[in-house]
């Protein structure tokens, strides 16, 4: 069975062409445009990886990683950001349970790549 | 010195003021004495001319009344009126060889009858007639009788007495005798008593002004001899019995005149001396006087001259003392030790003067240097406040506009980096989906598409390129072994096939203080610079190396074309490129990634060998904060 991917990223062209890309390299993908849904979706879906933009118009993507965290900690966590992220960022993202980040635009086989190394890492 | 022996106008002063005060009160006094003298000579001499005078009158009386005693003592012999005229003649010529003066002796009757004439340069001898002759009839009547000056033979001066012939009887006169009486002796007797020498004329005078007697005798036989008009109207005018005094002659000479009147004969005597030999004495004086003037001018001048060398001479090192004080010299003044008085108190004083004068000049120096120097370090604080103040207003104005690009870079970061993302992702979908198909894609298609892959990469690194710079947030330094770090950015870093990276690491493998990120994207930019240059085939070398004690130097190294001259002055400046296609902000990365190290960048290059980047980092000793 394939594993279960939640984008959250309130960029639909982004969302959906990742998610359609993904699909094709054989994730399942769901989607949500807020973090609100997104977390929503987490609970009700219990995906296997959640890639989320940490500039969200309703929480910063640390309360996010955090409120996700609460739910499970199961899952492989995926931070995206168009900027630069200082180390401070980066390692409080990793506190608060990020277990990677990527900087827009990325490789999508590099990410299809990385996400299966992770899951892996994690045992599924 | 010349100066020191230089005489002040003092010094003339004071000798000046010597002489007049020594020589003017001594001349002043030696005037008056001699003026003193002279009067007082004056006066004595013709006091003593005067009584010579009032002498000589009675010489002149006693001259003749003692001739007159002979005739009288003859005319009163009680028997002379009993003689004979033999015997009377012998008588008359005893007493005419008795006494030389007598010249004629008459003896006249009562009746005025000539009895007797004896004379002695006689040669008519016949006897006169006298009863009409006045002298006679006084002579008869009044019992004697001297007459007025006579010229005997027209020349000698000479007078008559006559005396009266009594009878003893009954005292009755029976007649008289006459005597002509030669006054030359008196003429002797003024000779005797004022000789030629004594410069000094004497004479007798009638009533009418002619020549009884003179010294000189030559001036009595002259006829009518009588004394210069000029003293003669001093002489006859004169109600004086006797007097004196100086008189100017009509010729010109100055004389001491003295007379004395003889009352009974109506004489008068006069004495006159020349002044010249009156005051001979007093000449002497005079001459004396200024002989002695000459010796004190001389011995005052001596003296003064002593004197005001000493009063001026150290009144003349003062003052060159000063001079030298107002130059400034404070150590070479003259020497000022002097004898123990008002002038070596004045001496002391101004070397008081003088030192408290250094004193405070040295004070005045001194605060003058404060002064400067207070100023100065006022400019300088001053000056560094305005440049503290100018770079703190520059750090805000880059502070607002690195803000600023912060803002956009964040705006870029989101807004232009999520299309991006958008695009590569519906391209990697579109490629897949291609690659999937039965049918081979036209080739033209896919060129198509790995054209957009590769603009993406481009915009992207772009984008890469101004976040970086635009980056604003503090350095957060972090100890690390260099040769690791090194180690991991190399093995990290995405080397084509073409270049080669040739590792140099320092064994001794220094500890420095890093930001892993931002000195990862400089030393990435500048290994990035050096692939892009070297196209074809080359080798990038890293390298480590600790140059000194305290500063490891890393350098990234290229074989590519190098850099020319008036290119690499710039190449560290923002927004300057030579690429065809680059923001220019790669090297500026690089510079100020360096700076926030606290370490500095070189780069040397050779055009057709290479260039190389140096940085150089403080090495820190981070052995016990090693984990």
């Amino acid at each position: 069975m394939s594993h279960k991917v939640l984008i959250i990223d309130d960029d639909a062209h982004l969302r959906e062409g990742l998610a359609e890309v993904l699909d094709a390299e054989g994730f399942s993908c769901s989607e949500a445009a807020n973090a609100r849904a997104g977390i929503d979706l987490a609970k009700k879906h219990d995906p296997d990886v959640v890639i989320m933009d940490i500039q969200l118009p309703d929480f910063s993507g640390f309360q996010i990683c955090q409120e996700l965290r609460k739910h499970s900690r199961d899952f492989v966590l995926i931070m995206m950001t168009g900027r630069f992220l200082s180390a401070e960022e980066k390692t409080q993202g990793f506190e608060l349970g990020a277990d990677e980040y990527i900087t827009k635009p990325f490789d999508i086989q590099e990410l299809s790549i990385r996400i299966r190394q992770l899951l892996s890492r994690k045992g599924k | 010195m010349t100066q020191r022996r230089k005489r002040g106008r003092l010094f003339y002063k004071f000798l000046f003021v010597f002489l007049l005060v020594s020589l003017v009160p001594l001349g002043v006094v030696g005037y008056y004495l001699v003026n003193l003298m002279q009067v007082t000579l004056n006066k004595a001499i013709t006091r003593d001319q005067e009584s010579l005078a009032v002498g000589f009158v009675d010489t002149v009386s006693t001259y003749i009344t003692s001739f007159r005693n002979v005739l009288y003592d003859a005319a009163h012999l009680s028997d002379f009126v009993g003689m004979d005229v033999e015997k009377q003649k012998n008588m008359v010529n005893n007493i005419m060889q008795l006494h030389a003066a007598f010249l004629e002796i008459s003896v006249v009757a009562a009746d005025g009858q000539e009895t007797i004439r004896i004379g002695r340069f006689l040669k008519d001898t016949k006897l006169r007639d006298f009863s009409n002759d006045g002298i006679f009839q006084k002579a008869v009547t009044r019992g004697e009788f001297i007459g007025g000056l006579e010229r005997y033979m027209g020349s000698y001066p000479t007078l008559t007495v006559g005396i009266q012939i009594v009878s003893p009887s009954d005292n009755r006169a029976v007649g008289a005798v006459l005597a002509k009486l030669s006054l030359n002796g008196l003429s002797g007797i003024l000779k005797t008593s004022f000789p030629e020498n004594t410069h000094t004329q004497a004479a007798v005078i009638d009533s009418s002004g002619f020549l009884v007697a003179h010294s000189n005798l030559d001036e009595v036989y002259k006829s009518d001899a009588r004394l210069p008009e000029d003293v003669l109207k001093i002489l006859l005018q004169n109600d004086a019995r006797t007097g004196g005094g100086e008189i100017l002659l009509d010729n010109g000479e100055r004389v001491l005149g003295a007379f004395a009147e003889a009352e009974e004969l109506g004489w008068v005597v006069y004495i006159q001396r020349s002044v010249s030999v009156a005051y001979q004495a007093s000449a002497d004086m005079l001459k004396r006087t200024y002989k002695m003037g000459g010796y004190v001018f001389l011995f005052v001048l001596i003296l003064g001259y002593a004197v005001s060398l000493v009063i001026a001479q150290p009144i003349q090192a003062l003052r060159e003392a000063a001079i030298k004080l107002g130059e400034g010299d404070f150590d070479y003044l003259p020497d000022l030790s002097m004898p123990n008085d008002e002038i070596g108190e004045l001496a002391h004083t101004f070397m008081q003067m003088s030192e408290s004068l250094k004193v405070k000049t040295a004070e005045i120096m001194s605060a003058k240097d404060e002064l400067e120097r207070l100023n100065r370090s006022l400019e300088n604080r001053v000056e560094a406040r305005t440049r503290e103040l100018r770079s703190a207003q520059d750090e805000l104005i880059k502070k607002e506009r690195l803000a600023a690009i912060g803002q956009m870079s964040s705006v870029v970061g989101h807004e232009i980096r999520n299309p991006l993302a958008v695009i590569n992702n519906s391209v990697y979908f579109i490629k897949t989906k291609l690659g999937g198909m039965q049918q081979p894609t036209d080739p033209k298609m896919l060129k198509h598409i790995s054209i957009i892959e590769s603009e993406i990469r481009q915009a992207n690194g772009i984008i890469d390129e101004i976040l970086g710079f635009a980056r604003t947030r503090e350095f957060n330094l972090k100890p690390a072994h260099l040769n690791a770090y090194l180690e991991d950015l190399t093995m990290s870093f995405p080397f084509p096939p073409h270049v080669e990276l040739v590792k140099q690491f320092d064994p001794s493998n220094p500890g420095v203080n890093i930001d892993a990120d931002q000195l990862t994207q400089a030393l990435r930019n500048l290994i990035k610079n050096g692939i892009e240059v070297m196209p074809e085939r080359g080798r990038v070398y890293v390298r480590s190396e600790v140059v000194s004690p305290d500063w490891v130097r890393v350098d990234i190294e290229d074989e590519g074309p190098g850099i020319p001259k008036d290119v690499l002055e710039k190449i560290f400046a923002p927004f300057f490129t030579t690429k065809a296609r680059g923001t220019g902000l790669g090297l500026a990365v690089v510079k100020k990634a360096v700076d926030g190290h606290k370490g500095k960048v070189e780069v040397v290059s050779t055009v057709g060998k290479g260039t190389c980047f140096k940085i150089y980092l403080p090495i820190v000793n981070i052995t016990q904060n090693k984990q």
